[in-house]
């Protein structure tokens, strides 16, 4: 798939923006903090209704709008498939409301028809590459289980349906473990929270497992190219809770190879184990006002010749890692999905040495549209720029080179 | 604000009515001066509209509803089934209910749904009033209709465990009302419809 134009009004320093875009690749091409970013965040967020850079969507409305009677930003763009072509439009309207606060109204489009925020699923697929990507294996493991969430959602509905609807009952039973340790209650209407944290827990955690099981056998050849040759990867999705499996041991560095069980176990076993755990779990959490157990507490690992990245890995070794991860991202969704995703890299070939920046574009020949961020044209060869379109971006204005 | 340019007597009605859901403290002062301004009769109707609510209403002792007669008309209306007992959230959802015309049997008002975020708990709604209510032995069928929301669902399901014990018929509104509305505000064919089609639990 690809992006055929894309209009903007009030977003981020876009004033007014309308682009034509080829099914080749673009490069923007501009000095720091003159819109190149925003643009890329744009296109993330008409893909899955979620920026990948803040979760406050009103900072997304332009700053000279946020002080106008109305504030509102509005993202259009045209997205053509194989076979057909998708509208996709996101408007935000901020409301003040009668006690002086603000309220934001968002309302998503598809084809000019009114949709829901998870059924942007599947219209249009992106990956994003941005320079802070490095966190993804070096920081929290919310980051790791934000990227899961974040692909997931892209392709599956159900999935951004569970999930919500197991976050919601999660905050729910947290509240309600803190009443009961604090002033007693019937702890039996934990139950119907419990159930519907084991019935959209095991959803999460079956898709994750399949996910991070396809990107784990493309990363790993992706990065054994990228270190020519020297070194392996393995990525390990480590479930708190997991019925498949004993009790994970913490292991330290030295990370023994683990051997998938392969048993197929049916879904009311899983559901099964997961609602005693919970139920046996509530005396301690009531104590600890927070509920332990479950994939809001996934750990998600990558471990190159036995050592663990995100804790021993080098600075250049974590981002080889991410590169290799946002590649087999995006061989997972051409896979899932028989379409090439957008692909949208901001500034990352500045940090790459020239063997991996050479495999890198040679890559992008392979991709429908890839979309690039530079403030340095020079560090793109001849022969790369002669294929690609080069924008100048200059105070949220684009002009054609 | 500017209050010292004005009388005590009327900002201590606006900030009165600024403290009602939905006004803001500049509904509240152009509503204040509305009634300044208009025929004193007015103003007055109200003062005696609201006092008769304080002093002449109060809960019903079997179903709590808003009533003036304590059992309330419909607990005591011998043509009405008193063996079947519909659980709604709010008054305004057994009105909604009464509109459709079709409902013969009486209600239990929870006076709201368990929501643990916003602090409401079971102890905070009458849950203990509808089991001690059922177990007098006077009651058939228990219909949850409490809204079709997140909250509402959490509530059916926590009294379908409470309740299913007691050995009473328990049923839940059928589905085709919209998603996350509110009963309140459905309209009287489509309640009618999901009262019909009620299911067993
Ligand atoms: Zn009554």
């Amino acid at each position: 798939m690809h992006i055929r134009s894309l209009s903007l009004r009030q977003f981020r320093t876009y004033n007014r923006l309308e682009l034509d875009l080829p099914a080749s690749p673009v490069l923007l091409l501009g000095a720091n903090a003159q819109g190149k970013t925003s643009l890329l965040e744009a296109i993330a967020y008409l893909a899955v209704g979620r920026s990948p850079l803040t979760n406050t969507d009103q900072h997304l409305i332009h700053w000279r709008a946020v002080e106008s009677a109305m504030p509102f930003a509005h993202l259009k763009t045209e997205v053509i498939h194989r076979n057909h072509a998708d509208l996709i439009e996101i408007a935000l309207e901020q409301k003040t409301l009668a006690n002086g606060g603000t309220r934001l109204e968002k309302q998503i489009k598809l084809n000019q028809h009114t949709i829901r925020q998870m059924d942007l699923a599947g219209h249009l697929n992106v990956v994003v590459f941005l320079p802070e990507d490095v966190e993804l294996v070096s920081g929290a493991p919310s980051g790791r289980r934000r990227f899961l969430d974040d692909l997931l959602s892209q392709v599956y509905p159900a999935y951004v349906e569970s999930l919500g609807e197991y976050q919601t009952a999660l905050s729910r039973r947290n509240a309600l473990l803190r009443h009961l340790r604090d002033f007693g209650g019937d702890a039996a209407q934990l139950a119907p929270l419990e159930e519907t944290l084991v019935q959209t827990g095991v959803t999460l955690s079956l898709y994750r497992r399949r996910v991070v099981k396809a990107l784990a056998f493309y990363a790993d050849r992706l990065h054994h190219d990228l270190t020519g040759g020297a070194a392996w990867l393995q990525i390990q999705y480590q479930p708190n809770f997991d019925p498949l499996r004993p009790p994970a041991v913490d292991y330290q560095i030295g990370l023994l190879p683990e051997t998938e069980s392969e048993s197929p176990v049916d879904l009311d076993t899983l559901y099964e184990a997961y609602r005693k755990t919970l139920h046996a779990q509530r005396r301690i959490e009531i104590d600890r006002g927070m509920t332990l157990t479950g994939p809001h507490r996934d750990e998600l690992r990558f471990i190159s010749d036995g050592v663990d990245m995100g804790t021993f890995g080098s600075r250049g070794q974590q981002r080889t890692v991410v590169l290799a991860l946002r590649l087999a991202e995006l061989r997972w969704l051409e896979q899932e999905t028989r379409e090439s995703p957008v692909l949208l890299l901001d500034e990352v070939l500045a940090e790459l040495d020239r063997a991996r920046r050479t495999y890198l574009l040679n890559l992008l020949g392979n991709v429908e549209q890839t979309i690039l961020c530079t403030t340095d044209v020079e560090m793109f060869p001849e022969s790369f720029r002669e294929k690609t379109l080069l924008l100048e971006v200059a105070e949220g204005i684009i002009r054609r080179k | 604000m500017y209050t010292a340019a004005l009388p005590a007597s009327v900002v201590e009605l606006t900030e009165t009515l600024s403290a009602l859901p939905g006004i803001g403290p500049k509904t509240a002062s152009r509503l204040a001066f509305f009634l300044l301004r208009g025929k004193s009769e007015l103003a007055l109707r109200l003062a005696e509209a609201l006092k008769g609510l304080v002093e002449r209403t109060r809960f019903c002792s079997i179903c709590y509803n808003v009533t003036e007669a304590d059992p309330c008309p419909i607990c005591t209306n011998p043509a009405r089934n008193q063996r079947m007992v519909c659980v709604v959230e709010e008054p305004l959802d057994l009105l909604a209910l009464e509109r459709t015309d079709q409902y013969h049997g009486v209600y239990h008002v929870l006076h709201g749904a368990l929501s643990p975020m916003e602090g409401v708990f079971a102890e905070d709604l009458r849950i203990n009033e509808l089991e001690a209510r059922i177990r007098r032995g006077d009651v058939e069928e228990v219909i949850l209709a409490t809204n079709p929301t997140s909250e509402g669902d959490y509530t059916a399901a926590y009294l379908l465990q409470r309740l299913k014990p007691l050995g009473v018929r328990i049923t839940r509104l059928g589905r085709g009302l919209p998603m996350g509305g509110d009963l309140e505000y459905a309209d009287a064919v489509t309640l009618m419809r999901a009262l019909e089609s009620r299911q067993e639990l």
